[in-house]
């Protein structure tokens, strides 16, 4: 049996906490701030081990203090470390989004290309019924800001060597993993769900096809792939043979996978589990005609959290969330129009 | 070795005609963003200067140039930011208050409180590099009422960090004297996270440095965080063009009570350090090295418009969208 040896079933979180344990193994240089981090080994155990690895200078609890702790990102990478800065839960960002879009995303600029700022901000985002405050995605805000790198996983595959590749950066990268994939096993999903256990880099800003077809172009980005993914399998059925792309990080936006794809099904949608304004949809839509021209496309379409904050009753969740079904109701409606 | 008395008037008249300087190019359109002057506060700077060393870090404030001089900042390439000439440090991208000196270990920031948390993280790096380097951060009255001032001390305090806060408390926060949003003032309040903090008369440069001579030999030895207040005026707007409206006659009158260079070498004089003759010298000195940059940095390329992307990413040019 060699299968004991090449595949494992573990969960998300566990595979983030190895690709940093490995990258800790190999450059001194990198730290571990946050709230419960340490003993605890994260909320979500994303950082499981490192404190007993590693010590608790290189691994340090942090009080209630992200303003102080974010900052201190800043003045470490300033001194030559490597931090990785853990926000618990993205939505507590508004707390101190001032060190990371002011400092973080601005210093290498602001010193004429000086000074280079090699930070990790690790947060959890996505819906896990936790309504307004604790269920948002958030990383179309961070897009917007200019100087930050923005990553989301979807496959535990990726999940590790996405960490890996955005401790290597030496640009400041905001990495969101997704509340509701954290606690998944490698075993829940259909694509991306080996992961090695030798260290490896994903690199950043590039995406990945998942699934090939002809009719339709899907994109989307962390937990809706899986359910995009579900709803091209109940669409295949119905005759409509759907791409999917994992964009896996919105800064870089690798727009030319996706141009590539546009052009042979002719048809665009974009889903997001994000807000739709001024978001994620209309960037990539807008990129991806600016390549291949409005002649190029069929149709388009968007479908996400449609400006809304999140509710909490199930019923009320379930009308502005994106799920399965819906995606499939988007794909089919595109298909029928265009 | 701490900088004699001497010494220390001539740091206050360097940063005073460094600032005058730069009030030229303010009003020229050299320097086409906001500017805030330290006139008034260049004891505070003179008696910084001289104690730390390369290693030690300072994160300053939008009101940034005594202490950038008195770190060691090379004048030349810092009054060429100011005037955002490619010439200067940060070749033009960062302008006056954003001024980065990585060799000298001096960096500032344009948002009020935010240099406290990046110099923590620079005492943090200390303290896992096993070194004796301190790390200043540098805030206003107004500094002190943001949240930074509260989480930051209370972790260096929790940690023991190399951590040490210079409050310039010029009494004004923009428009909004401080004694009237303040409960207590900075250093009662810094007592309360149980760290070493001192108030001291910020117009005399002899007092600063002695004070702050110990608030760095506190952090250095390991003894956790300490805050040095300095109580001083600001003399200018809280930027150049600010009508002020919100400050009386008599309070601006008053001000010329407490100028650091006429009380400065009112003492020299007083104690016979220095004569008349000696210390217009010195002036003169100050005076002409201050416009022989401004006459430089002012023939100086502004940066290529080709540039502008340059620096988002440490990558060539790359952009959110390619």
């Amino acid at each position: 049996m060699t299968s004991t040896l090449l595949s494992r079933n573990i969960n998300v979180s566990r595979c983030i906490a190895e690709g940093i344990s490995q990258e800790m193994e190999r450059d001194a240089s990198i730290v571990v701030l946050g709230e419960d981090v340490g003993h605890q080994g994260g909320v979500f155990g994303a950082t499981r081990g490192l404190q007993k690895t590693f010590g608790s200078d290189r691994v340090r609890d942090m009080p209630i203090s992200e303003m102080a702790f974010t900052g201190m990102g800043v003045g470490l990478a300033m001194a030559g470390k490597r931090p990785i800065v853990e926000v618990m839960f993205v939505d507590f960002i508004g707390v101190c989004l001032e060190q990371i879009y002011n400092a973080a995303a601005k210093n290498h600029y602001m010193s004429g290309g000086t000074v280079r700022m090699p930070i990790v901000y690790k947060t959890a985002g996505g819906n896990i019924g936790s309504a307004a405050q604790h269920s948002q995605c958030l990383w179309g805000l961070f897009a917007h800001l200019p100087g930050l790198k923005v990553v989301a996983p979807w496959s535990p595959h990726d999940a590790k060597g996405l960490m890996a590749g955005a401790i290597r950066s030496d640009d400041p990268v905001v990495f969101i993993e997704h509340k509701g994939l954290l606690l998944k096993k490698t075993s829940d999903f259909a694509v991306g769900g080996d992961v090695p256990r030798d260290p490896y880099e994903v690199e950043i800003g590039t995406a990945a096809v998942v699934r090939t077809g002809t009719d339709i172009t899907l994109v989307t980005i962390s937990a809706t792939v899986g359910q995009a993914l579900t709803a091209a399998g109940q669409l295949a059925a119905d005759g409509i043979d759907v791409e999917v792309i994992d964009l896996r990080s919105l800064v870089p936006l690798d727009t030319a996978t996706v141009a590539k794809s546009v052009e042979a099904t002719g048809r665009l949608l974009v889903v997001d589990e994000d807000y739709l304004g001024f978001g994620m949809s209309g960037e990539v839509i807008t990129s991806v005609l600016e390549v291949v021209g409005p002649q190029a496309l069929r149709g388009v379409a968007r479908h996400g959290v449609d400006n809304v904050p999140i509710p909490a009753a199930k019923t009320l969740e379930d009308a502005v969330m994106p799920s399965v079904s819906s995606i499939a109701d988007a794909a089919r409606s595109l298909v029928s129009i265009s | 070795m701490p900088l004699s008395p001497l010494q220390r008037h001539e740091v206050a008249l360097q940063v005073r005609h460094f600032e005058l300087a730069c009030l030229e190019g303010a009003k020229s359109g050299d320097i086409h963003g906001e500017l805030h002057l330290a006139i008034g506060h260049e004891a505070v700077a003179a008696g910084m200067a001289g104690t730390l060393r390369v290693d030690d870090s300072v994160v300053s404030t939008h009101r940034n140039h005594g202490h950038a001089l008195a770190k060691g900042v090379d004048s030349y390439r810092l009054m060429a930011e100011i005037f955002e000439r490619a010439t200067g440090l940060c070749g033009g991208f960062g302008g006056h208050m954003h001024i980065f000196d990585q060799h000298h270990n001096f960096s500032t920031t344009g948002i009020v409180g935010a240099s406290l948390p990046v110099a923590l993280g620079q005492a943090y790096a200390a303290m896992l590099d096993d070194v004796d380097s301190v790390a200043v951060a540098a805030v206003g009255d107004g500094g002190v009422n943001t949240g930074a001032f509260h989480e930051t001390l209370n972790l260096a305090g929790a940690l023991k960090l190399p951590f040490v806060v210079v409050v310039e408390n010029n009494n004004w926060a923009i428009s909004v004297p401080s004694e009237t949003v303040s409960a207590a003032g900075p250093a009662e309040r810094s007592a309360a996270y149980g760290v070493w903090q001192q108030r001291v008369d910020g117009t005399d440069a002899e007092i600063v440095g002695a004070a702050f001579g110990q608030a760095v030999d506190h952090a250095r030895a390991g003894n956790g965080p300490a805050v040095l207040e300095a109580t001083c005026a600001r003399f200018r707007g809280h930027y150049e063009g600010d009508p002020q409206t919100y400050r009386s006659e008599d309070e601006r009158r008053s001000l010329l009570d407490r100028d650091p260079i006429v009380l400065g070498r009112a003492r020299l004089l007083a104690n016979g350090t220095a004569a008349d003759a000696e210390l217009d010298a010195m002036e003169k000195a100050a005076t002409d090295q201050a416009q022989a940059l401004l006459v430089r940095v002012r023939q100086d390329p502004m940066p290529a418009m080709d540039r502008a992307f340059d620096h988002v990413f440490t990558t060539s040019n790359l952009k959110a969208t390619t």
